[in-house]
């Protein structure tokens, strides 16, 4: 290929304003769910968020039966789809003996069956992978809107306050002792995360925001012993990510929305590989001081601090 | 019972009952405590060690009784308490280095937004120091043996200049060496007028740890200067007799 033909071929999705518009969408989703991917990663909750994606579907069904699919209607029917899930799960778990992970998996299982059984009387036409991928190319400027929406919505709220939020993702009990109201934040973070997922449908899916909220997380965490560094890092990874996965799916032509997971599963692969601190094969070839850990541990002495396992 | 160890107490914790789902875990406990005491509580499993502690913390609401800290109740005492956790319940992996982590303890005096000032940072070097921490500043928490990781929580609760300490169970689980580093800094706490109140299941050192006791058996057993309390006559009655608990027995968890 010759140069200009080469330069054509990078520059020639930009020049397309669904395309545009595609790309734009993909930079704000991937930044904003990369960041809450963090506090999703560290309060260990993606199996949960898992869960709650599934359950916005009778929202979206009862939404698109009652006002069709205006954007607004879908937002708030699945919003109080995955809230009733996430809520009626601690319900459930504080008051039978049945656990919350129990609980709330039985409860998404219901809401996606109900959820395909109400889409039937639904007026449009709802697709299934239309549901779990979206349809990045048809975005139009209320989805943008939207997508701007949750961002500054996000953004608003959890960088003024990061310092009890960490705190009550680090130690609930001690951050509760030292009077920050633990409740408030745990309901306003997994509101903001149902918020993401529910966003992002029309243009990404609930699948593929769901890669955005985890994929790009896990990948930081592997990398980074610093909180910050991961919030912003995992942001950025997923912007870069998602951004990266569109693009080669518009060059090689193949479905974009699976093309962007692969792309956030390479980061984590390498990440989980090659990361120069927990990486897999990193900490595999650098071997272990076993003489210097096991003389720590039948000594039990503390004053050799500096000849601790050589980690750094 | 009333027990008065100092005129000028920090801690007064008057007629104290806690329940887990309506059965009493602790009864009408009342004593109170002054700045620079090391406090063991000490008792057999069930006897409300950690019950008590959690309420102090605020984690747990009294059913009866009220508990003043520098003559505050407390929500409005929180800044002057540290409950350090067992170490079950910490994510040791959590992203945090020891800085990151005493760093932590200034988040309420420099508030939601505003960076750090001159004297945050001064209050979090200085913790670091005091504890022997200062060149394990840039470490992983996972990274440290358990007796600095007790420390790095303990430099936290001095960088939030807090005046009451709680510990439960702080002991468990450390090597001899970690075991009497960890006693060390407690004596430093103490010898600088804070108050520290630390559960404790081995009654062997127990003179040598702390200078005054509290002995529980869901009901107020003894309490007052480490030997006379863990006397054998106070330790008959509270480990030779069954702890009360309500109508049945259950795990205090």
């Amino acid at each position: 290929m010759s140069i200009p033909g080469l330069l054509h071929s990078i520059t020639e999705p930009f020049s397309y304003a669904f395309m545009q518009r595609a790309l734009l969408s993909c930079a704000l989703i991937g930044f904003t769910n990369g960041f809450l991917g963090t506090f999703v990663i560290l309060r260990r909750q993606a199996l949960l968020t898992d869960a709650l994606s599934h359950s916005l579907l009778p929202g979206l069904a009862v939404a698109a039966i009652l006002v069709g699919l205006s954007p607004g209607g879908l937002l708030l029917g699945g919003l109080l789809a995955a809230l009733l899930v996430a809520l009626g799960g601690q319900l459930i778990a504080r008051n039978s003996r049945l656990k919350d992970e129990t609980a709330v998996a039985a409860l998404y299982i219901i809401a996606f069956a109900l959820g395909i059984l109400l889409l039937r009387y639904a007026r449009v036409k709802v697709d299934l992978v239309h549901f779990l991928f979206g349809n990045i190319l048809g975005v139009g400027n209320g989805d943008l809107l939207i997508s701007y929406g949750a961002a500054v919505l996000t953004f608003g709220i959890l960088v003024p306050f990061q310092r009890p939020v960490l705190l009550t993702l680090f130690d609930t009990s001690v951050a509760r002792a030292s009077g920050i109201r633990t409740g408030w934040i745990e309901a306003g973070l997994l509101a903001l995360i149902v918020l993401a997922l529910v966003a992002s449908l029309q243009a990404v899916g609930v699948l593929l925001s769901l890669g955005l909220l985890i994929l790009p997380a896990a990948t930081a965490y592997l990398m980074t012993d610093s909180f910050s560094r991961m919030l912003w890092g995992s942001a950025v990874l997923g912007m870069a990510g998602a951004v990266a996965g569109l693009l080669l799916s518009f060059l090689a032509n193949i479905p974009s929305g699976p093309c962007i997971v692969l792309v956030l599963a390479l980061f984590l692969a390498v990440s989980y590989l090659l990361s120069p601190r927990h990486g897999v094969l990193v900490r595999f070839f650098r071997g272990r001081h076993l003489h210097e850990e096991s003389l720590r541990r039948w000594t039990g002495h503390e004053g050799h601090d500096h000849d601790l396992p050589g980690r750094s | 019972m009333r027990t008065e160890l100092h005129h000028d107490p920090l801690l007064v914790v008057e007629d104290l009952t806690v329940s887990y789902n309506r059965v009493p875990a602790i009864h009408h406990l009342s004593f109170s405590l002054g700045r620079g005491h090391c406090t063991g509580i000490f008792g057999p499993n069930g006897a409300g060690k950690s019950t008590l502690l959690k309420s102090i913390a605020g984690l747990m609401r009294p059913e009866t009784g009220r508990i003043m800290i520098g003559s505050r109740e407390l929500p409005k005492a929180a800044p002057l308490i540290a409950y350090l956790p067992q170490r079950e319940s910490v994510d040791w992996d959590f992203p945090v280095t020891v800085r990151g982590l005493v760093e932590m303890g200034r988040y309420h005096h420099a508030g939601l937004m505003r960076a750090f000032s001159k004297k945050d940072d001064e209050a979090v070097d200085g913790a670091l120091e005091l504890f022997g921490l200062t060149e394990l500043a840039c470490r992983q928490i996972k990274e440290l043996s358990g007796g600095q990781q007790q420390r790095s929580f303990l430099a936290r609760a001095w960088a939030q200049e807090a005046d009451l300490y709680l510990l439960d169970e702080p002991f468990a689980g450390l090597d001899r060496g970690s075991s009497s580093n960890l006693a060390a800094a407690l004596r430093t706490l103490a010898g600088r007028g804070k108050l520290l109140l630390v559960s404790h299941h081995a009654l062997s050192e127990a003179v040598d740890l702390f200078d005054t006791a509290i002995l529980l058996n869901g009901e107020m057993v003894a309490c007052g200067p480490t030997a006379e309390t863990l006397s054998p006559r106070n330790l008959e009655c509270a480990y030779g007799t069954a702890v009360y608990s309500g109508h049945h027995h259950h795990d205090h968890r």
